[in-house]
């Protein structure tokens, strides 16, 4: 099999599920961080441009509630595969991420001579996953306290709908900051995928950058040792940053 | 010129035949004849019955008489027909009728030729038989020099000469306007400069034209338009009011400039911020009663405190508009946050400066942000009645919150909460943290969740992107 080769990762189903996370994550971040920051023009500009505050509280919401609907079916899907179809447990965290970080580390600083050698997903992408999940049910409970505020005082401390809305606002901010920093670099400005990853538009990976990101799943599909990948492909930066937009 | 010359030749000449007069008026007894008649007409209640049912009153007051520039007159000077031995009885059939009769003897001295010398006579004779009869304005008995001989320096005085008397006219329904001007308060006006005619366009020396209005409220309205002339920016603002509004709609009671400023005595609005209140008042004074006994009425008029707010400084001057409108309540925050936003002013009364911004950081207030600049975009865009200080505090009752006050505003709360938000009764008004900045005491929840992302985001971010960094940098090494 030569490197070029181009490997399925993703299924339409992941592939659906992605870009309907990334438009309605689109949409809350502009009609929600526009309240944020209400002083900026450019808040003006989107408020006015929406139709009003209330026009724009109304997408908020309800762009809200389709995104509370991707992650209920995501997790309903996510237990129904791995429980029913015995899919692998691929995003649960192990002792291997921590161990793969700090082997990461040690390449950066130039104590390993290559990168850790990951799974189907690497330590940095299962942080991003569960960032979302956890971060989507902060956003979604909060969201809701918001929306439903009489309801919500009738059972709890009148007090809990400022934190909801400190909670929400500032969570919001957190996770429009890791995806425009930490997402973006990744998949777009990364040298090693720079133009742009596709791999989640076409669901295809090329084998090489299997090879230097996730060597333990390559060895386990093509039922190989690991070290021999390595060592066949000449196991580091250099040759995989030819690989990037395959 | 020529004009002006000849009238105040032909005044002095007439002075001096008066003065002469009133030399032998000096005199301590009037003529003999005049002393018999006033034998009866000096006592009070000779009355005369007219033939329409009215009374004329035939009393004649001694002592102004004989002041009088025609003190020295015997009584049959002017009413010849009688004497101390023949009183003949006369028929009259009204009072108007009588005094025109009455007048025609004024002709026999003051032919028309002379008195037609001032402007106003002038006028007067020219409008035929409408004309006033001179007992209208001069009462015979009690006649004083008008002009006294003087010579005026400039047309105020000569205005003056007359209108610093008490004089008045009857206007069409039946309502009598004074024309006196009180020449002091015309001396402390901020118009003390002005001639006459800058505001009372057409009048002058020589012109004296005759106006004719239905109402005294129809000449003040048409009055106050002379102000314009010089005031455009305050007139043209006064075109958005309500108070034109109203009065365009036909309610003649809605005030115009001169209502506020007044007329001869106007003075700067602003320098007595007492009298600019309770100007207002005047026609508001339900409103104006209950603001006296708010905080900043009662600090206005008891402490003479010039801090607080007077109608004006929320309502504004011209520019009035109606205070249940949308617009004016969107408007209240910036209104109130003008003082309450000050740190300087607020901590001259121990009050706290943040409570605007607790206001406008929270959801109502960004609302409100929101609403001004949709209001900007489209006048018309639909928005919702959004609380604001008002609905807790009040509006011309507002009170102290600290004391006895406190439940109150507790309760407006409640109140105006359950207006929007349907059931809010119970923990819900909790939600608003009553200005207060969340704190370790104060809204724990919030202020540790508000610390937590202050410290975690930095923090976070710092680390991902040292993480970039450090990808880049080894990238670039391996190269």
């Amino acid at each position: 099999m030569t490197a070029h080769a181009l490997i399925k990762r993703f299924g339409f189903g992941r592939i659906l599920e992605h870009q309907a996370n990334a438009i309605v994550f689109t949409l809350l971040v502009i009609t929600g961080l526009a309240q944020r920051f209400h002083e900026y023009r450019v808040s003006h500009w989107i408020t006015l441009t929406l139709g009003g505050v209330d026009t724009m509280r109304v997408v908020h919401r309800y762009s809200g509630l389709l995104f509370a609907c991707l992650i209920l079916v995501h997790i309903v899907t996510g237990i129904y595969g791995v429980i029913i179809k015995r899919w692998p447990a691929a995003m649960m965290i192990n002792i291997n991420d921590f161990r793969n970080a700090i082997e990461n580390m040690k390449y950066y600083f130039g104590i390993n001579s290559h990168p850790a050698l990951c799974d189907r997903y690497d330590y940095k992408q299962k942080f991003e996953y569960w960032g979302v999940i956890a971060g989507g049910f902060l956003m979604i409970s909060t969201g809701l306290i918001l929306w439903f505020p009489v309801d919500v005082a009738r059972v709890l401390p009148g007090e809990f709908i400022p934190a909801a809305k400190a909670a929400h606002s500032n969570e919001a901010l957190l996770a429009f900051l890791v995806i425009v920093t930490w997402h973006i670099y990744n998949s777009v400005f990364s040298p090693e995928v720079f133009p742009l990853d596709t791999a989640i538009f076409t669901g295809k990976i090329s084998r090489e950058r299997m090879i230097h990101e996730h060597p333990v799943e390559l060895a386990r599909i093509e039922n190989v040792p690991v070290e021999e990948l390595i060592k066949h492909n000449g196991h580091g930066h250099s040759a995989s940053g030819e690989s990037g937009g395959h | 010129m020529g004009h002006r010359e000849t009238s105040f030749l032909g005044i002095c000449l007439l002075a001096l035949i008066l003065l002469s007069g009133i030399a032998a008026a000096a005199e301590p007894n009037l003529p003999a004849e005049a002393i018999e008649c006033l034998g009866c007409h000096g006592q009070k209640g000779v009355n005369y019955a007219l033939q329409n049912g009215e009374t004329l009153e035939a009393y004649v007051d001694r002592n102004k008489y004989q002041a009088s520039m025609h003190g020295s007159l015997s009584c049959t000077a002017c009413h010849g027909e009688f004497s101390a031995k023949d009183h003949p009885e006369r028929k009259f059939k009204s009072r108007e009728l009588y005094a025109l009769k009455a007048s025609q003897v004024c002709h026999q001295c003051h032919p028309d030729e002379m008195i037609s010398k001032v402007p106003v006579h002038a006028s007067l004779l020219k409008s035929g038989n409408k004309a006033p009869v001179c007992s209208g304005c001069h009462n015979p008995h009690e006649i004083t020099a008008i002009t006294a001989g003087k010579k005026h320096s400039n047309e105020k005085d000569y205005c003056l000469g007359c209108h610093r008397h008490s004089m008045g006219i009857k206007l069409r329904n039946g309502e009598s306007v004074s024309l006196k001007v009180d020449s002091a308060a015309l001396d402390g006006s901020v118009h003390a400069k002005l001639a006459c005619f800058d505001c009372h366009f057409g009048f002058s020396g020589t012109q004296h034209p005759k106006r004719n209005f239905n109402s005294p409220r129809d000449f003040s309205i048409a009055q106050a338009e002379a102000c314009r002339r010089c005031h455009f920016d305050k007139y043209t603002k006064t075109l958005e009011s309500i108070h034109y509004s109203v009065l365009s709609q036909g309610n003649l009671n809605a005030p115009v400039c001169t209502d506020c400023h007044g007329a001869h005595s106007v003075a700067q609005a602003r320098a007595d911020k007492v009298k600019s209140s309770q100007r207002c008042g005047r026609c508001h004074q339900d409103i104006f009663g209950t603001y006296t006994r708010s905080v900043h009425g009662n600090a206005l008029l008891q402490e003479h405190n010039l801090d607080v707010p007077i109608c004006a400084d929320c309502h504004t001057a011209h520019t009035i508009q109606g205070a249940h409108t949308q617009d004016y309540r969107e408007k209240v925050p910036e209104i109130c946050g003008r003082c309450h936003g000050d740190a300087v002013l607020m901590k001259k009364y121990g009050l706290y400066a943040g409570v605007v911004n607790s206001y406008l950081s929270d959801f109502h207030g960004i609302t409100l942000k929101f609403y001004r600049k949709q209001k900007d975009a489209s006048p018309e865009s639909s928005r919702k009645s959004i609380a604001t200080c008002i609905d807790c505090h009040g509006i011309h009752d507002i009170t102290k919150t600290s004391g006895p006050a406190t439940n109150m505003v507790k309760s407006r709360l409640v109140k105006r909460c359950e207006k929007c938000h349907a059931g809010a009764a119970g923990s819900f008004p909790d939600a608003w943290l009553s200005h207060y900045e969340p704190s370790l005491t104060n809204a724990p929840l919030v202020f540790l969740i508000n610390l937590t992302y202050k410290l975690f985001i930095p923090f976070m971010l710092v680390g991902l992107i040292l993480q970039i960094l450090l990808h880049v940098w080894r990238y670039a090494v391996n190269r």
